[in-house]
This record gives structure tokens, C-alpha cells and sequence, in this order.
């Protein structure tokens, strides 16, 4: 019997046939293009009222980076960033995460899923990789969404770093990316967090309005300064923190540091995860 | 064991994985560090001897002075209405920078090449203030003002500078490291504390403590690379308080040259560039700003008390009320009191300053 390459290939991987239609799943949803477009709607919001508005800004006032959106359209992705994320990409990140396992069983699709000799770590890493595909996605509509109308509406040219020295455009695209890489990465936590949350509960609302619950939470608890202590501890202590990814020589020590971090809340909260969903009686 | 609860055993086990992590990857960085023995005069000699003026590293400034927590930012905003005179305004944002200068902690990174290049930016939250100088021109900028000033350095300035201190004593370093002990000698003993490490380095421990009881500082110790002899390390301890009151060290260093195009800066599109004059100093050297504010000094070594005629503080200097939160009243005037520094505001407008209990202070005040 002569079995084309591909055929074996797919057979020996039933977890990237399962990624793939947990992929096509996510981004077939009419939710998550609502979800999208709701984020894209930020770095457009925000640029039309600067364009509308005649009077300048002093610098300093309003959101980072406000006051340089007329000089350079490209400055529109980083404060619609710096905007969205306190409450706005949680929120959709905690919609997505919440409903990995939940919103399966809460459909009673979950045992079906389980069916298939996917095994349940493997369909919890898929849900896992899809929440985590689903935080890039949001992240580049951000920037890209925010390039473009920046473009569209203002000057486009060199941008001018936080240390007050330029860089060429197409190192500022490279710039831009890192941005992205490190907010999707900073949401990771958040992603495993929800993920844990929806192993619990049937009720897929329940978990989304945990987790979001819980990212507020933890943002009060950094704003504190009572409680200095907890503040290296919390997975949003570095969200906002991609200032030397801004700064002439680019500084990754917080990239790194944000990284370790949000793989230490990864790995707890899967493991957690796989605790309670492998010795789950499912079901629905 | 059942197959269910083994099931459970990652969710122990991870956790468990990621705490010990925690906690053993700074345990080891301060693992117990033995060098070879140094009196505190050889120490001394390796700082003075070092020849290490090519660096980059982040710096990290804690400050543990017990200042009163006060949103320094937002008082010096809402006193900015149009009632309040520009001089009142210039006070609070002074007051602002002093308490965000001492309180809380900071981190800079820093890039020296030679001795006259040298590049300091301090981040903060999606803002920075960098500095850059080159010995010809000299650049600092602010990105939440978004303003950069530029100062050009005279050609002549630093040989100047050199003549000055070099040739008119010329100490080698043995001599400088023995002038130094004698002149610390009577108000302070000088001792090698444990080796440690400082930013994945070896350091000695140079520890100062004065010998007399009147001051607030415990102790000052000073951590020196034990290859380099670069100081890594400053730390500032106040009498009655665990965590150190001061703290300026390396948390990474980097003895590789730094890129040269780091220490010219080109401002960017949009800034704005003030330009100022090169701030013109005394001849021979002998800067002392005390002679003409009227600035005087009392008593020596760790009990100095300094001192500051009436009418020297800036005009409503005194009527702020950022000031008024942060000082007590005391007999014959307001304190303003940390772990490391007592300042009384005298009733007349007077100022002292210093490592000192508050009675002396007072007594200051009185007999002067």
C-alpha cells in the first residue's frame, strides 16, 4: 500500500488537525470578529478625535505618546496599545480563555470533543495555543488597524523614540512588532489563568467574568503601594512596562523578566488546568 | 496510589517547581563568596588603582527614607490653578522632583566609554530622561515634556579641569589611599565586611562607620569589584532601620566597550531644543557655592550641619502646602525628618540641614 507523505504526516499529528479546527472554530465565530473589530475600533476612535480636534496638546497630557500622534501617524498603534490594554484586551482575552473548556461543556459538545483519541492534555493545549493565537490576533489588529489610519490621517516619517533620537520607518515596523510580541506575551498569563477558571464551572459567563474579574484585581493590588511586596508577584506588573522597547539602544531586560514570569503563571495554571480537567467526570 | 489522584500530581508538582525556582535562583546568586583577605587599605588601593572606565550596566536607586507617602505629582498639579503665582508653582515642582529623587525606586541604564563619554538614561513608566555627553556637546531630554537641552562643553574645559586637580597634587594612588584613611581616621573606622556579589560580580565590602553618636547614618558601605576595583555599590544605613535608607548599585554590568554612536545624540523630529550656556566656574578649580548664598557650615565629619541664612528659599517656599504635609511643627520652626536627614525650617526663615537628631538642629538654631 503506498500512502502519500502527507497522509502519514497528518496521521502522526492528530493534535495540529485538532489546533487546526479549534482554529477555525475560534476565527469562524461571528464573536470573535466582534471582538476584533471592537479592538479596532480603539486606535480609530482615538485618531479621528485627534484629527477633529484643532487645538494641540501640551506634552504629557492625556494618554503616552497623545501628544505626538499629528506629528506621526505611527504613534496612533502605540497609544491605542497603551489604551487597550488596563481593561480593554483583558476583557476580550478573558471572553476567549473563559470559554476554552466551559463553553464546551456549557454546549455539551465537550464529550464529543473527548471522543476522538485526542486525549484531554492534548485538547488542552489546543485550547490553550487557540486563546494564545486569539491574544496575537488582537494585538496586530491594534497595530495594524492603528498604522494604517495613523498613515491615513497624519504624516508619516522617521519616529521619534522615547530618548528623543530617531529611527528610520522601516525600524520602527520592527519596533512595532516587538510591541505586539511583548503585549501577546504579557496576556499569556492571563490566558492560562482563564483556561484553569473554565475547567471549573460548566457556565461559561461564570468564567469569563472571573477571569476579567481577576486581572482588575490584580492590576488594584499593583496600584497599591501598601503592597510593594506583591508587585514583582503580579502577572500584570509588566504589562505596561515595554518602555525600553521604545528607547534608543532597545532595552529587552523587561521582555525577559515579563517572559519568566508570565511562564511561571503558565505553567502553574496549566498544570492546575490538567489537575482538575483530567480527573473531571465529563458529563455534558 | 489511584490513577486519578495521580492525575493531580503535576498541579502539585509544577507549582512546587516554580516556587523552589524563586526562591533558589536568587539564593544562589548570593551564595556565600570567599576572597582572598584584603585590610581595608588594600581595598582602598584597588579602587584607586583601577583603570575600568569602560562600561555599561542598569543601575538601580532604592530609597527607604521614610517620607511620608504623598502623591507628589498630583499635589503639584492641582496647585497649578490660577491662583497660584509662578513662584509657588516653581517650589512645588522643585519639592515634587526632591521627594520622587529620594523616595521609591529607580532604575537607570548607563553606558560610560573613556572618561568623557557617558550616557544615563532613567526609565519610568512609558517615559524616560535620558543624558548624553561626549565632552563637546552636552544633551538632556525629557520625553514627557518632550524637550531636549543642549549644552556645548568649551574645548578647553576638561584639560583645564585636569591641570587643576592632577598636576597641582599629584598623589599617587598608595598616597591617596593612606590620606584617606588618616583624614577618615578620627570620626570614622573603616573595615572590609563579608564578600558578596553585586550584579553576578565578586565584590569586597568596604564598610565606614562613624565613631561618633550624634548622627542618624549607621553606617556606609561600599561594595568594590574584587577584579576591577570598579565600585559597584553604595549603600546608606540609618540608625533604627533594617533596610538600607539608600541604596545606588549595579544590578548588571557589562565591561565591554559600549557603541560608540551611543554618546552622540541627534534629536528627533518634533522635539524641542533649548540651548544653554556652559555654567561658568570659578577659576583654580576651587568651586564653592557657599560664599555668596551666605551658605554656612557647622561642625564636621558625620555631625555637619548646614546652614542657610533667612530669605534664601524661593519665594511662597514656605507657604506651600506640599510642605506642610511632609513637615511636623517643632519648637521654633517646622521639621521636615527622615531616617538619613533632619531639615528644620526656622520661624525666621532659616534652614538646617543635617545627618543629626533634631535637638541639635535647634541647638544650632539658637546659638547662631
Amino acid at each position: 500500500m503506498s500512502v502519500p507523505d502527507t497522509t502519514v504526516a497528518r496521521r502522526s499529528s492528530p493534535g495540529l488537525d485538532l489546533l487546526g479546527s479549534e482554529l477555525s472554530v475560534l476565527f469562524s465565530r461571528r464573536r470573535t470578529w466582534a471582538m476584533l473589530a471592537a479592538v479596532a475600533l480603539i486606535p480609530i476612535l482615538l485618531a479621528v478625535a485627534v484629527r477633529l480636534t484643532a487645538s494641540e496638546l501640551d506634552p504629557g497630557e492625556g494618554p503616552p505618546f497623545l501628544d505626538r500622534v499629528t506629528q506621526n501617524g505611527l504613534f496612533v498603534s502605540f497609544t491605542a496599545t497603551v489604551v487597550a490594554i488596563p481593561l480593554f484586551l483583558p476583557l476580550t482575552i478573558g471572553v476567549v480563555a473563559g470559554d476554552t473548556i466551559a463553553g464546551e461543556a456549557g454546549l455539551g459538545t465537550l464529550r464529543y470533543l473527548l471522543v476522538s483519541p485526542a486525549g484531554r492534555l492534548r485538547l488542552l493545549l489546543v485550547k490553550f495555543a487557540g486563546a494564545a493565537a486569539f491574544c496575537l490576533a488582537a494585538t496586530l489588529t491594534l497595530l495594524v488597524v492603528g498604522s494604517l489610519i495613523g498613515a491615513l490621517l497624519f504624516p508619516v516619517g522617521p519616529v521619534t523614540l522615547l530618548s528623543g533620537e530617531t529611527i528610520g520607518v522601516a525600524e520602527s515596523v520592527w519596533r512595532s512588532l516587538l510591541v505586539a510580541a511583548y503585549v501577546t506575551v504579557s496576556l499569556l498569563g492571563l490566558c492560562a489563568i482563564g483556561l484553569f477558571i473554565s475547567t471549573l464551572t460548566s457556565v461559561p459567563v461564570g468564567a469569563m467574568a472571573a477571569t476579567v474579574l481577576l486581572s482588575v484585581v490584580s492590576q488594584i493590588l499593583g496600584a497599591l503601594p501598601q503592597l510593594e511586596w506583591l508587585h514583582p508577584w503580579l502577572f500584570t506588573q509588566h504589562w505596561l512596562g515595554f518602555a525600553g522597547l521604545l528607547s534608543q539602544p532597545a532595552d529587552l531586560s523587561e521582555f525577559g523578566t515579563n517572559a519568566l514570569m508570565q511562564l511561571g503563571y503558565i505553567a502553574v495554571f496549566f498544570a492546575l488546568a490538567y489537575g482538575r480537567f483530567a480527573t473531571k467526570d465529563v458529563l455534558s | 496510589m489511584s490513577r486519578k489522584s495521580l492525575k493531580w500530581l503535576p498541579a502539585l508538582a509544577v507549582p512546587a517547581l516554580v516556587a523552589a525556582g524563586v526562591v533558589a535562583i536568587p539564593l544562589s546568586a548570593g551564595a556565600a563568596v570567599d576572597l582572598p583577605d584584603k585590610t581595608a587599605k588594600e581595598v582602598l588601593l584597588l579602587v584607586s588603582d583601577s583603570t575600568e572606565d569602560t562600561f555599561s550596566g542598569t543601575v538601580e536607586k532604592t530609597a527607604e527614607l521614610g517620607l511620608p507617602d504623598i502623591d507628589a505629582a498630583g499635589m503639584a498639579q492641582s496647585m497649578g490653578g490660577p491662583s497660584s503665582g509662578l513662584s509657588a508653582e516653581d517650589s512645588s515642582e522643585l519639592v515634587s522632583a526632591a521627594l520622587e529623587l529620594f523616595s521609591g525606586t529607580h532604575d537607570a541604564n548607563v553606558y560610560v566609554s573613556g572618561e568623557k563619554n557617558v550616557r544615563v538614561q532613567v526609565k519610568d513608566q512609558l517615559a524616560e530622561r535620558i543624558a548624553v555627553s561626549n565632552g563637546n556637546d552636552a544633551w538632556f531630554y525629557d520625553s514627557e515634556s518632550n524637550v531636549a537641552t543642549h549644552v556645548a562643553i568649551p574645548a578647553d574645559t576638561s584639560v583645564h579641569e585636569k591641570g587643576d586637580t592632577h598636576t597641582g597634587e599629584m598623589l599617587t594612588p598608595p598616597q591617596l589611599a593612606d590620606r584617606l584613611l588618616t583624614e577618615l581616621e578620627p570620626t570614622t573606622t573603616i573595615t572590609v565586611g563579608t564578600d558578596a556579589r553585586v550584579a553576578g560580580r565578586t565584590v569586597y565590602e568596604l564598610v565606614l562607620t562613624p565613631k561618633v553618636s550624634g548622627t542618624l547614618a549607621e553606617s556606609v558601605s561600599i561594595a568594590v569589584d574584587s577584579e576591577t576595583g570598579l565600585p559597584l555599590q553604595v549603600t546608606v544605613s540609618a540608625a533604627g532601620q533594617d533596610e538600607p535608607a539608600l541604596r545606588i548599585g549595579f544590578t548588571s554590568i557589562d565591561l565591554s566597550d559600549p557603541a560608540a554612536d551611543l554618546f552622540t545624540y541627534t534629536p528627533g523630529d518634533g522635539v524641542t531644543v533649548e540651548e544653554q550656556p556652559f555654567p561658568s566656574m570659578p577659576p583654580n578649580g576651587e568651586h564653592n557655592p557657599g560664599t555668596e548664598s551666605g551658605v554656612t557650615t557647622l561642625g564636621t565629619g558625620w555631625e555637619t550641619i548646614v546652614a542657610l541664612p533667612a530669605g534664601s528659599a524661593p519665594d511662597g517656599f514656605a507657604d506651600n502646602p506640599l510642605l506642610d504635609q511632609l513637615t511636623t511643627a517643632v519648637d521654633g520652626g517646622r521639621l521636615l525628618s527622615t531616617s538619613l536627614l533632619n531639615v528644620l525650617l526656622t520661624d525666621d526663615g532659616r534652614v538646617f540641614a543635617g545627618s543629626v537628631t533634631v535637638d541639635r538642629l535647634q541647638a544650632a538654631a539658637n546659638t547662631e
